[in-house]
């Protein structure tokens, strides 16, 4: 036990170290955190409570269903901790050169298990806590809740709620990592990718909150007597149906029904507590020692993959800096099975996203739902670039390691490296952006105007996001941080990722109204002036080219910085 | 070849090194020494342009790094204190990759790693990824790398550390040959032997000032006192 508490005082010490430390860098990190941070928390309570007050009070989807749209979200929230805890848990609990350091002292292996599950949790779910913490705040406002509603659903029920996602996660790696050794890690992310998928589709294909809606709106405003056909037996079992309903019981005032489902939710949390500790001691050792030994057998086995083109003995194709760069990105990329693993899970996400919305019959006769529509698919888009941007662009500094000697030692100018890095990257985001831009607005209304107008702003949504990414990422540079997952889920990714937020929640408020003025126009009159469209795309090439400037300007100057 | 005028480094409050000028004449084997945390590596990485001086100049071969920083990495090759690689890059994609960076023709790079692998005796494992490497093959890939491009000035930190003593006796004939040639090293290092067999001139600096400069000729050599000179200046 001392052991342990020697170790966490440790982290403690050195994690409120690096918070009062007056390095200018750092005082200016953690201020920028500070308001960044609390401005997102703000527009979430904001938001939260808006669109509570929206659908309960104007759209009048009653609290059952608005509950269970909470649920939903609840489970993509669930999942998210989940899957973000185990993909951070592996370089956490088996590749973390400090579990090689505290293996070799007397620490019990399961204590060392219990010090990088804390860690873990408290890396990965920073900035996921924030958000339902807001969200919670936002909601329980609507309803007048009383300080202790807050207090106990904070402590007792979105925490162990969170844990369980945790738990769950480091319990699937242990066994995984065993299977692992048997079948090739390739193939069981492979698995784990297709699984998780598989769980969203089958979810929301239970769920489906469009039959959801149809079936309660058939019978509004008597929607009560359908409350126990509506829910999916297996959903009963599932944590994000115990929260919701405990909100729902709670704001109902009814605590004798609200509690159950709180106890429901210790009850797992401490079942599953025991279990992982009962693993951690039985296997976390022998994972560990597998998947050291896994690692060493790859290297073995390994048959190089050849592509001549990319051959660093081969023929230049480029100019012999940006040759060998290119060449030497494109493969420490695919020798790196936790970077293509990511960018093809993304590219899935993206397709489903894609065929998700060609199935959606989107065409709607009311103006202002039309451009809502149109919108809300924009800024899915603009978030699903965001992300591309910030768990590829923004390490892409910090991924020059500790090599970085070697290139700084050598005769290329650093500004070059850095607009060689924002070339790369803004042709890669801007493919994706466009691509989906493009296939987003065909399917949701096949219209010139529109194609050409979510192209345009895509083009400066990308610029700008890669731009903001490529910076603020050369700004807090981790050149010691050898895992691009941790580094894109840092304190830095976290305030850029908040601040690309908002710069689209800015995109869409300046395209609001003359979108809303087309399609009001297009719907009455039968056709538009494409006059409504140039001042928004005008706006926004302002706001994207500032971004791009300030970024670049902070960026730039950063790369050069001592190393 | 080599000159520092009234180099300053500091870091907020603390200063790292302090008005230290140096000159080193082309052919010159510089030792620098001095206890830890005196400034030697802070040194290096102003005069390699990793570190920006607070005040003061680094010229490499007549280039102000600083300002013709291009100019004077074209002249130079670097040993960093800890040999870091990409792990997933063979040490021949290594030679490539700084190959290209200095713009070195391919065929020329070919040449000049056949000529190294030989020299270094990496033939086991320059085709392995760095990451299944030891300390003295990865210290031997980055020197490897220092030399690719026939560079006039060495500048290397701690080159020995993690070598077995047949990788340390090529490393350091290959330094010795390479003054023979003309070359300047640059060499820090705490191994006092190495110091008094190798080097033409010393200097020791402490708190960032130097404070010790002597010239080793064939009339006056060091004759195994440099440890007992050393301690004394240092305590």
């Amino acid at each position: 036990m001392r052991a342990l508490l020697l170790v966490f005082n440790v982290k403690a010490t050195t994690f409120l170290a690096s918070l009062s430390s007056l390095r200018g860098q750092n005082v200016f990190k953690n201020l920028s955190s500070v308001i960044i941070f609390g401005g997102v928390a703000l527009g979430v309570f904001l938001l939260a409570r808006g669109v509570t007050a929206y659908l309960i009070q104007e759209a009048h989807i009653g609290q059952f269903l608005y509950h269970r749209f909470l649920s939903m979200l609840l489970y993509v929230f669930f999942v998210t901790v989940n899957l973000g805890n185990m993909i951070v848990c592996y370089a956490t609990l088996y590749r973390s050169e400090e579990v090689t350091f505290l293996m070799g002292l007397p620490i019990a292996h399961e204590k060392i298990f219990l010090i990088k599950f804390v860690d873990n949790f408290f890396y990965s779910s920073g900035t996921l806590t924030l958000l339902g913490l807001s969200w919670l705040l936002g909601y329980g406002s609507f309803y007048y809740m009383p300080w202790y509603f807050y207090f106990f659903t904070i402590f007792a029920v979105l925490l162990p709620f969170m844990l369980i996602a945790g738990f769950v996660a480091v319990m699937v790696l242990m066994v995984l990592i065993k299977i692992a050794v048997e079948i090739g890690i390739r193939w069981l992310l492979a698995i784990i990718v297709g699984t998780y998928l598989t769980a969203i589709y089958a979810y929301f294909k239970v769920t489906n909150p469009v039959q959801l809606v149809e079936e309660v709106m058939k019978h509004y405003p008597n929607v009560n007597q359908y409350f126990g056909y509506l829910d999916a037996p297996f959903a009963r079992y599932l944590p994000n149906h115990w929260v919701s309903e405990f909100l729902y019981w709670s704001v109902h005032g009814d605590a004798a029904r609200a509690l159950p489902h709180f106890f429901t939710l210790v009850i797992t949390l401490a079942a599953l507590a025991v279990v992982a500790a009962f693993m951690a001691r039985r296997y976390y050792y022998r994972s560990w020692i597998a998947s050291s030994d896994a690692r060493a057998l790859v290297r073995e086995r390994r048959s190089p993959l050849r592509l001549r083109l990319l051959e660093f003995g081969e023929r230049r194709m480029l100019r012999p800096k940006i040759d060998a760069l290119v060449k030497r990105d494109i493969w420490l990329f695919l020798r790196e099975p936790s970077q293509w693993l990511h960018l093809i899970l993304m590219l899935l996400l993206l397709m489903i996203f894609v065929i998700s919305l060609g199935q959606m019959e989107l065409k709607l006769a009311q103006p202002l739902l039309q451009s809502v529509a149109f919108l809300v698919v924009f800024l899915f888009n603009g978030f699903l670039v965001a992300s591309v941007s910030l768990r590829f662009v923004f390490p892409a500094v910090s991924l020059e390691g500790d090599t970085f000697w070697a290139v700084r030692a050598a005769p290329l100018s650093l500004r070059r490296l850095y607009w060689y890095k924002f070339w790369i990257a803004f042709l890669l985001v801007s493919a994706v952006g466009e691509a989906l831009a493009v296939a987003a607005t065909v399917l949701l209304r096949n219209d010139p105007v529109l194609v050409a107008l979510a192209v345009v702003c895509t083009g400066f949504v990308s610029l700008a996001l890669t731009s903001m990414n490529l910076g603020a990422g050369s700004y807090f540079a981790a050149y010691r941080e050898k895992n691009p997952i941790r580094v894109a889920s840092s304190q830095g990714a976290s305030m850029t990722f908040l601040l690309a937020l908002v710069y689209l929640a800015t995109v869409v408020a300046v395209l609001v109204l003359p979108l809303t003025t087309y399609f009001r126009n297009l719907i009455i009159h039968g056709v538009a002036s494409t006059s409504w469209v140039y001042l928004p795309v005008a706006v926004i090439a302002v706001i994207s080219t500032g971004l791009f400037l300030m970024a670049s300007r902070v960026g730039l100057a950063a790369i050069q910085r001592d190393f | 070849m080599i000159e520092l005028r009234s180099v300053v480094k500091k870091f907020g409050s603390f200063t790292a090194v302090d008005g230290l000028s140096l000159t080193i004449p082309r052919g010159q084997f510089f030792g620098f020494l001095g206890p830890n945390g005196a400034g030697k590596t802070t040194t290096i990485k102003m005069l390699t342009g990793l570190y920006e001086p607070t005040a003061g100049a680094c010229l490499i071969n007549g280039h102000d790094v600083r300002r013709r920083p291009l100019e004077a990495k074209r002249s130079f090759g670097y040993v960093p204190d800890q040999p870091y690689l990409y792990e997933k890059l063979s040490g021949r994609e290594f030679l490539y990759f700084v190959g290209g960076l200095f713009e070195i023709p391919t065929a020329t790079i070919r040449e000049r790693i056949e000529e190294l692998v030989e020299r270094f005796e990496l033939q086991r494992f320059i085709d392995k990824r760095a990451e299944e490497y030891s300390q003295g093959m990865r210290q031997r890939i980055v020197l490897s790398s220092a030399l690719l491009h026939d560079p006039l000035v060495l500048i290397i930190d701690e080159p020995l550390v993690g070598l077995d003593p047949r990788s340390a006796r090529l490393v350091k004939d290959t330094l010795k040959q390479k003054t023979r040639e003309g070359t300047t090293v640059f060499m820090s290092t705490h191994l006092l032997e190495i110091v008094e067999e190798l080097c033409d001139r010393i200097a020791i600096i402490k708190d960032g000032r130097l404070i010790h400069d002597e010239t080793q000729t064939a009339a006056r050599t060091f004759n195994g006192q440099l440890e007992a000179i050393f301690l004394e200046l240092t305590k």
